[in-house]
């Protein structure tokens, strides 16, 4: 009987043990990320058309006017418009 | 304990921070094939020539202006003396194939998809040149490009030339 709680006790403390490696492993993971920065010559994949914001200028352009005729009127980008699109 | 910490955080550290080529080191060498033609080049081929080593790519904005005003500066000294080596870095050869049809130069280019010659001068930002005496050494960088740097650029390869 006593000999069952040593054996408990001590799978207790190594699983203990192995849920503080696995946060330390964790932990060290995340740091990895930091250390792999993109370098100035690779960013040609960065500097494509279709990975930009806004793809097409215009569009964007066109959008945001409807926009702000819409809610020019609750002041929500910069000056305030009557809301009728005609500015 | 806290020591080994220590030392593993101050490794990362190291890894990361990058190692770059200031002027008055050695210009690190490296031998890589041209875009046209099938014989490669190496910074040491133009050992006793000044050399402006370049590193530009399809993507690189300023390097559409750059490029083709290197085609005067060439011609601006005599070749003895003078020497331009364009690296492109391009991961897919062919945009840059299609920036030098966009783009003819009439200087030599190499292709360095790999970016591993970028890597050991450690490039700060794109384009990035670098101007080098006669024997070898990194005597000017200039890290991005407008089209009066040409003028600083002409006197700073006259002044090498004349030196030695």
């Amino acid at each position: 009987m006593r000999s069952n709680a040593k054996l408990r006790r001590s799978s207790r403390r190594i699983e203990h043990a192995l849920r503080w490696v696995l946060a330390l492993a964790a932990l060290a993971c995340l740091g990895g990320c930091a250390t792999q920065t993109v370098q100035p010559w690779q960013r040609g994949r960065l500097a494509r058309w279709d990975m930009r914001w806004d793809p097409d200028p215009l569009q964007a352009a066109m959008n945001q006017h409807a926009y702000f005729s819409k809610e020019g009127t609750s002041g929500e980008i910069g000056a305030a418009g009557g809301g009728c699109g005609c500015n | 304990m806290s020591l080994r910490i220590a030392l593993a955080v101050a490794l990362v550290a190291a890894a990361s921070m990058g190692f770059a080529v200031e002027p008055g080191a050695a210009a690190p060498d490296f031998r890589l094939m041209p875009f046209a033609g099938t014989k490669s080049a190496s910074l040491s081929d133009y050992r006793g020539k000044v050399v402006l080593v370049d590193f530009w790519a399809s993507w690189c904005g300023p390097c559409r202006q750059s490029l083709p005003l290197y085609n005067n500066l060439q011609a601006d000294f005599p070749a003895d003396d003078f020497a331009i080596v364009a690296i492109g870095l391009d991961e897919d050869t062919a945009d840059a194939l299609a920036f030098l049809r966009e783009h003819p130069i009439k200087y030599t280019a190499l292709q360095n998809p790999k970016g591993d010659v970028a890597q050991a001068f450690g490039l700060k930002g794109m384009p990035s040149s670098y101007l080098i005496d006669r024997n070898g050494v990194v005597r000017y960088r200039h890290i991005g490009f407008e089209p009066r740097d040409i003028d600083a650029l002409k006197r700073e390869i006259a002044a090498l030339i004349a030196t030695h």
